[in-house]
């Protein structure tokens, strides 16, 4: 998970979640590594815009806190990358899943009015037979 | 290029190998098309075994003769020289057949880890759900894709995502879900990795296209079969879930296997494909002992070092 992030993004997260609603200084403490103050407000302010945090004003400073929890936040990155997977072109081909949609592939919206259309005559018909 | 001992059969099993998959890839790269075509008019899961065991046929016919006649040939009738030289000839077939299964085995190992590397971020997104009439877990994952699948080999799972467990009915997502779970009593997720591990039938040139999108196609067929057992109302229900998970993809493409699916499965309702455990295999590897026996008498293993010693030079 910690590659959709760079390092310093991931650890800036990580002291977020753990630690709750920070100002920047407070950041720059909880890091436990020397780094400028400016690097981690420009990398919190990144953050925000990425809409990974959300922000408010205290007195003179921003108190930044994790938009989602870090479960919250790996779901969903776990579901972009599951529906980014899905939409691309070599889809499922190459790997060991048996997929339904990989089955059907993509179709014109036509030919499956068509199809719904026999599933509905077929659907009467058995209904007729007492069947369905 | 001298060699020693071992080095020297490894050379000539990985020429052999190379030259007879060449000659059985040339003989299956001919029938593949009448192959396809007359599966057609068989039940499909016979049609998607004769089309894996055509796949499959170079690599396996090559591995039997280098296990099974060259190993032994060699064993028993080379001197154990310290060195000997080898010819360019057979060093370079050797190469080539390095090469065609670094290839393969690189592609498997590809396959294996992007599948698990999905299927763990599947599980990352979505939860074990109890659906009602189902004795095991589905992994619902909370995304509108058009996702109904079933991943793994050793552990196999089945992924939902909640779009498309929201718009099947229940009847429509049991169809489906039995479909799924017909990939997994077929294990056609293993024979896909042995499919990727194999080298392809014509090495370096593919031609094993038609053999695999047949295999696909008729393993689909297959899968429909035992999920709708000679039902008409599961086949019904089947259809309609094919059409609705289709309607939640985006683009416009191919539509033929669609179209034929769905209206097989609105002609009849196809039994289930009886079950035949390990009666084939075990006529293959009746086949193969015989043969074995046959070829592993010293004459037969005498010509063969001949054959060999012509190769190394």
């Amino acid at each position: 998970m910690q590659d959709a992030l760079g390092h310093l993004e991931f650890r800036v997260m990580e002291v977020l979640w753990a630690h709750g609603e920070s100002n920047v200084h407070d950041v720059v403490q909880r890091l436990g590594r020397p780094l400028a103050y400016t690097t981690v407000m420009t990398t919190l302010d990144r953050l925000f815009k990425k809409d990974l945090l959300v922000r408010r004003k205290s007195e003179r400073a921003f108190l930044y806190a994790p938009r989602r929890t870090r479960q919250e936040w790996e779901r969903k990155r776990a579901g972009d990358f599951v529906a980014g997977f899905l939409a691309s072109p070599q889809a499922s081909g190459d790997l060991l899943i048996s997929s339904l949609v990989d089955a059907v592939g993509q179709y014109d919206t036509a030919l499956l009015d068509e199809l719904e259309k026999k599933i509905r005559t077929k659907r009467r018909e058995l209904g007729r037979r007492g069947k369905i | 290029m001298t060699l020693s001992y071992l080095p020297r059969l490894l050379c000539i099993s990985l020429a052999t190998f190379f030259l007879v998959h060449l000659a059985l890839g040339m003989g299956v790269a001919l029938i593949a098309r009448p192959a396809a075509r007359l599966g057609e008019r068989i039940r499909p899961h016979l049609a998607a075994r004769c089309l894996l065991v055509l796949r499959l046929l170079p690599a396996a016919g090559a591995a039997f003769i280098v296990v099974a006649v060259c190993l032994p040939s060699y064993l028993w009738l080379e001197p154990e020289a310290p060195t000997e030289r080898v010819g360019f000839g057979c060093l370079s077939v050797a190469l080539l057949g390095t090469a065609m299964w670094s290839i393969s085995i690189a592609r498997g190992l590809r396959a294996a880890a992007g599948s698990r590397r999905f299927l763990r971020n599947c599980q990352r997104a979505g939860r074990p759900t109890r659906l009602p009439g189902e004795h095991t877990d589905v992994w619902i994952v909370d995304s509108t894709a058009p996702l109904l699948a079933l991943g793994g080999i050793v552990r196999p799972r089945l992924i939902i995502s909640r779009g498309v467990a929201s718009a099947l009915s229940a009847e429509q997502l049991a169809a489906a879900l039995r479909h799924e779970r017909a990939h997994w009593t077929a294990r056609d997720n293993l024979k896909r990795l042995c499919i990727l591990l194999t080298p392809s039938i014509l090495p370096f040139a593919g031609g094993s296209r038609t053999l695999e999108r047949g295999w696909r196609k008729f393993a689909e067929r297959a899968a429909d079969d035992r999920a709708v057992s000679g039902s008409a109302h599961r086949s019904v229900a089947l259809a309609a879930a094919l059409v609705r998970v289709a309607r939640m993809t985006a683009d416009a493409g191919d539509t033929d296997a669609l179209a034929e699916r769905v209206d097989r499965l609105l002609r009849e309702a196809p039994p289930s494909p009886a079950p035949q455990p390990m009666l084939a295999l075990s006529g293959i590897l009746l086949i193969a002992a015989s043969l074995a026996v046959a070829i592993l008498q010293p004459a037969a293993l005498y010509s063969v070092h001949v054959a060999l010693e012509h190769l190394v030079e």
